[in-house]
């Protein structure tokens, strides 16, 4: 017989375990993606296993991953994926009941564990596929400008899927705290973190809670990103920087903020051994800190955040141009700036001189003075568009010059951009939060 | 003890210091806003402390430091952030006075022990610095290539061969500790070693042909020019490996020519 008071606490206590299944608080999202596995995550109010229920069928989540343990941070490493294949998936503490036994699913975007999403494992590396990405930086101002730049896109993109995304960094504001990431990442983008996976950089709002070199704090313990090339590229044994490739992209993440940026460094010596081993078409770099800006950020400054921005562009802009980058995507200033087609300018502005460091005249614009042609030859100083697209989150508030002559046009207005991949073939737009296209441009290959 | 509050006068010279970036002159207002709010909450003095010397704007750092240790002089990260600070403006001995303050009220801040081994290295004080990398080190999950680098810095080199191999079993065989630690050993006259690195690295690249030639640059140095001309000669057969469209570019066209000259100045087998 129970005791009368233990008969009191289990009555306390019975109904509260038994109905109180933990609650996901933040996820799932994917991270790492590569043609055969994907990372997983997500997080519940209280711990316990992690499970992930997957397979090619929505009815038939017949396959299961887990952590061992128990955890409230859960993080899952799905392997032996089929590239370029549909997997639906659910997670949870335990494997979900084969499919006789499983009540109907839920709709794809309702949150909550039995929820069924979905993503697309990346092609095989290599051969060209159709790929969309959609770049966002300094987003995470939690606000209506935010939300209002984010819903556009969605408009935009309809359903057209997107492959992955890149965040330029100052993802979360003001300090990059949990909370911060919480409110500005996990509540603002909690259908893309499901399907899409999602590849940031760290800016200096996300430093301010998070340190490179002990790899340490909350944009380290948020995300899991390749440090051993195994979603392609050179092994880097840091999250702060790396790269890896989607079909023929390779995509190369700097820290601009908090890792040495030296010439003789740890990151410069990765990124020339990473652009040295790369054979995709494409190489797209990203980072924080613009090259050029003269938004809410001033790259002729050499105190403006600590000669960061000289250091991206005198130190890291020659080995990258070097190296045949195509693109250049970086944050910080909040505005829109985008450069003509150019090389070797690794001086302040009043350096510029448009008959030397312009390698191809005119606007890219297929409907205006034609895009821009490379030859598909990896060529050193082959030319390459620099893009500031720094307003996911705000705009300035203030007039700002957006007179820096290396750029073809210069926008201070929120929005985001999006480039679309297909061959031999790039393609980028800036669109603002009105839903207006405007600024575009292509690159072509031959 | 009576928490003794800076007067309206000294907030706003602590406060001071014109910054140029409108998202700074927010930050800084949100800032005084709350300190004018809670004047005796040392953490906001370290916040805006540390506002300022991420602007380089040192003075305006150092009077918000003294103030948060004129509130709490046992807050642990007052005494690290002074450390820190001195360590930036050039007085590692000064950073050294604070930061054993700062690991005698916390000794395993792994943070601390990182910033205190810097001030013992920019000192020279080598065996010093060496055990606070230790140290720091033990409370580290996930160490960065720049921390081993760094720590190699001051090690004896076989000590740092050591530390580098510690930190590639960790990490991963990331070009930069596989240099660093191949430099060493080249140092040492371990070509042999040095080689292997080279050959693992080009195992595990998609275009080998760069750790090939570092091999063969190797090898030369080390007056063995018949085995030079063999990883010369495994970096051509990489290159011609390649795609067209690679194989073709200037650079790739470049670097055969580079090969083709060095293998005719190199023997084809021993004598």
């Amino acid at each position: 017989m129970i005791p009368p008071r233990s008969a009191l606490l289990l009555a306390l206590l019975l109904p509260a375990g038994l109905s109180a299944a933990p609650t996901i608080l933040r996820g799932p999202y994917l991270q790492s993606a590569t043609p055969d596995s994907i990372v997983i995550r997500w997080r519940t109010d209280t711990t316990e296993g992690s499970v992930v229920s997957y397979g090619t069928e929505r009815t038939a989540l017949t396959k299961s991953a887990k952590a061992e343990g128990v955890a409230a941070e859960h993080i899952v490493q799905l392997t032996g994926l089929q590239p370029a294949t549909k997997y639906y998936y659910a997670v949870g503490p335990a494997a979900l009941p084969p499919p006789s036994t499983e009540k109907k699913s839920t709709a794809e975007d309702a949150p909550g564990r039995a929820s069924i999403h979905s993503f697309t494992t990346p092609p095989p590396v290599g051969p060209a596929k159709p790929t969309r990405i959609w770049v966002l930086g300094d987003p995470g101002t939690k606000n209506d400008v935010q939300r209002a730049v984010r819903d556009v896109y969605y408009k935009y993109t309809g359903k057209r899927g997107t492959d992955l995304w890149l965040m330029l960094g100052d993802n979360a504001y003001p300090d990059g705290t949990d909370a911060d990431y919480q409110k500005a990442v996990f509540e603002m983008y909690p259908e893309t973190l499901r399907t899409s996976p999602l590849w940031p950089a760290l800016g200096n709002h996300d430093g301010k809670s998070a340190n490179s070199i002990t790899q340490s704090g909350v944009y380290y313990d948020v995300f899991t990103l390749p440090t051993r090339g195994q979603a392609g590229g050179v092994m880097s044994g840091t999250e702060a920087y790396y790269s890896f490739d989607y079909a023929n992209i390779h995509f190369i993440c700097l820290d601009s903020h908090d890792s040495d940026r030296s010439a003789g460094g740890a990151m410069m010596q990765w990124l020339k051994a990473d652009l040295a081993a790369t054979r995709r078409d494409w190489i797209i770099a990203y980072f924080h800190h613009p090259t050029y800006s003269k938004g809410t950020h001033d790259s002729d400054k050499d105190t403006d955040s600590s000669g960061r921005m000289n250091d991206m562009r005198g130190i890291f802009l020659p080995v990258l141009e070097a190296g045949g980058v195509d693109l250049v995507l970086t944050g910080h200033s909040h505005v829109y700036e985008r450069s003509w087609w150019i090389d070797g300018h690794y001086g302040k502005s009043n350096t510029f001189n448009a008959a030397q460091h312009v390698k191809q005249p005119g606007n890219g614009r297929v409907d205006g003075e034609g895009a821009y042609r490379k030859p598909r030859a990896r060529t050193p100083h082959g030319g390459e568009v620099s893009v500031v697209t720094g307003s996911a989150g705000h705009a300035s508030s203030k007039p700002v010059p957006l007179n820096h002559p290396v750029f073809f046009i210069g926008l201070n207005e929120p929005g985001s951009s999006v480039i679309d991949v297909d061959g031999l073939r790039l393609d980028l737009v800036f669109l603002n939060d009105k839903g207006e296209k405007r600024d575009w441009f292509t690159i072509v290959k031959e | 003890m009576r928490r003794r509050f800076p007067p309206l006068l000294l907030w706003l010279t602590l406060a001071g210091g014109l910054v140029a970036h409108p998202e700074i002159e927010d930050a800084l207002r949100r800032l005084n806003a709350r300190i004018a709010a809670t004047p005796g909450d040392p953490e906001l003095f370290l916040e805006r402390a540390a506002l300022y010397a991420r602007h380089e704007d040192w003075i305006n750092a150092e009077a918000n430091l003294s103030m948060a240790a004129e509130l709490n002089p046992r807050h642990p990260a007052v005494a690290r952030a002074r450390g820190a600070l001195a360590l930036a403006t050039g007085q590692p001995g000064e950073a050294v006075r604070h930061l054993n303050a700062a690991l005698a009220l916390v000794p395993d801040d792994p943070a601390a022990r990182l910033l205190r081994a810097r001030a013992h290295a920019r000192l020279g004080d080598r065996p010093a610095a060496a055990r606070d990398y230790a140290a720091a080190l033990a409370g580290l999950d996930r160490p960065s290539p720049e921390f081993f680098l760094e720590r190699a810095a001051v090690l004896d080199p076989p000590e740092a061969l050591r530390s580098l191999d510690d930190a590639a079993a960790r990490l991963g065989d990331t070009p930069s500790l596989q240099e660093q630690a191949a430099a060493l050993e080249e140092k040492l006259g371990c070509v042999e070693a040095a080689a292997a690195r080279y050959t693992r690295l080009a195992r595990q690249s998609e275009r080998p042909e760069l750790w090939l030639i570092r091999r063969g640059d190797l090898l030369v140095r080390a007056y063995r020019p018949v085995e030079a001309a063999v990883a010369y000669r495994e970096a051509l057969q990489a290159v011609a490996a390649l795609p067209d469209w690679l194989r073709e570019s200037p650079e790739t066209v470049s670097l055969i020519s580079r090969l083709q000259a060095l293998l005719t100045r190199l023997p084809a087998s021993p004598p």
